[in-house]
């Protein structure tokens, strides 16, 4: 199976900005994650699977989420939530992205207007 | 522990990545693996191209690796300030073991020898008594400290995959400071009072101790510390892991 390439440069912040969002709705392991990643973004975004874990480390240590052990299927899997501080990182970076979006598709809109005119 | 991780968990401790985050990153990939080659075999593949499949899906040890390193809050102690954990820190325990067999000299003084006016050569008792056997046990105690913390510096270095140079000198301060350690103790200052005892470390030559003798010690006690890390150096190099 060839993995989808994704541009890395643009890739910075993303996958923390959708982790969070998941993880907001319900707690989730990392398999999981990955897997509604993927189904939710129409496997646009498509990363090496494995590095979904520094990220949700990383958020963990910074006191964005919270893990605890579950056993399901006789298997011990760690359980990713959102932390209130998760919450309020969460809401910072949508209100980023959401302006960095904007503004960017206003930017193309503009080039596509300016083509148009002779 | 899947043994397709084994070159990840080198790359990453060799890094400086402390082993309890290596460790568990590992179970989680190895997790995620059994799932991913689950859903493959779902898929209609068989076993081997299923986890073939897994892998490519996974990401490469490369990738794994930059992703967990590029978070540097997950880097040890041993990488983020050598000097702290082999310098500074053994030291410290070596000191506080010191402390320890100081305490547990001056119970057994006031217990066993309570007139006598320091509890060196004053004890008078059979070899299987009570007092010898407490006595001895200190001794032990105190000469296998520094060795006992050389030990230590030497599975924190394996552990962590940590190069020669900081562990040598870690082992060098302690032997230097357990060749030279001085127990002195006695009740003339105050008579009959709670007694006094005191330490002092690393002045090569003594009244009862000359400079070779003391270099002589270090020399031993470096010897046995480093053996578990050298044991582990050789194996290394003659198994290639």
């Amino acid at each position: 199976m060839a993995a989808r390439e994704t541009n890395p440069s643009f890739m910075n912040g993303v996958p923390e900005l959708l982790i969070l969002k998941l993880l907001q709705q319900d707690e989730m392991y990392g398999y999981e994650i990955v897997q509604a990643i993927r189904g939710r973004t129409g496997a646009v975004i498509a990363i090496g699977e494995g590095v979904v874990y520094p990220v949700l480390h990383g958020l963990e240590r910074d006191g964005a989420l919270r893990t605890r052990r579950k056993k399901v299927n006789g298997r011990s899997r760690i359980y990713y939530s959102v932390t209130p501080t998760g919450s309020r990182r969460l809401a910072e970076l949508s209100r980023t992205w959401v302006s960095l979006t904007t503004a960017i598709q206003a930017m193309l809109m503009g080039a596509q207007y300016g083509d148009a005119i002779p | 522990m899947a043994t397709q991780f084994h070159e990840l968990r080198e790359r990453l401790l060799r890094a400086g990545v402390a082993p309890r985050h290596v460790r568990r990153y590992l179970g989680e990939l190895a997790d995620h693996l059994a799932d991913l080659t689950k859903e493959e075999q779902r898929a209609g593949r068989n076993l081997i191209e299923a986890r073939s499949a897994a892998l490519v899906r996974l990401g490469k040890t490369e990738d794994l690796a930059r992703a967990f390193l590029e978070q540097r809050q997950f880097q040890s102690w041993s990488a983020r300030a050598p000097w702290v954990m082999f310098g500074f820190a053994p030291l410290i325990c070596l000191g506080a073991a010191y402390l320890l067999a100081c305490l547990y000299l001056w119970c057994g003084w006031e217990f066993f020898l309570s007139g006598a006016d320091t509890p060196f050569g004053t004890l008078v008792a059979p070899t299987n008594s009570l007092a010898n056997m407490y006595f001895q046990a200190g001794k032990f105690f105190y000469y296998s400290a520094p060795v006992l913390v050389g030990w230590t510096i030497g599975i924190v270095a394996v552990r962590q995959r940590i190069d020669a140079v900081w562990p040598t000198v870690g082992l060098v301060l302690i032997s230097w400071m357990g060749a030279t350690a001085r127990i002195q103790a006695g009740r003339t200052a105050v008579p009959r009072g709670l007694g006094h005892i005191s330490m002092d470390f690393f002045i090569l030559g003594s009244p009862s101790q000359t400079i070779s003798q003391s270099m002589l010690t270090t020399f031993v006690i470096f010897t046995l510390a480093i053996l578990p890390y050298l044991v582990w150096r050789l194996r290394r190099a003659f198994v290639g892991l």
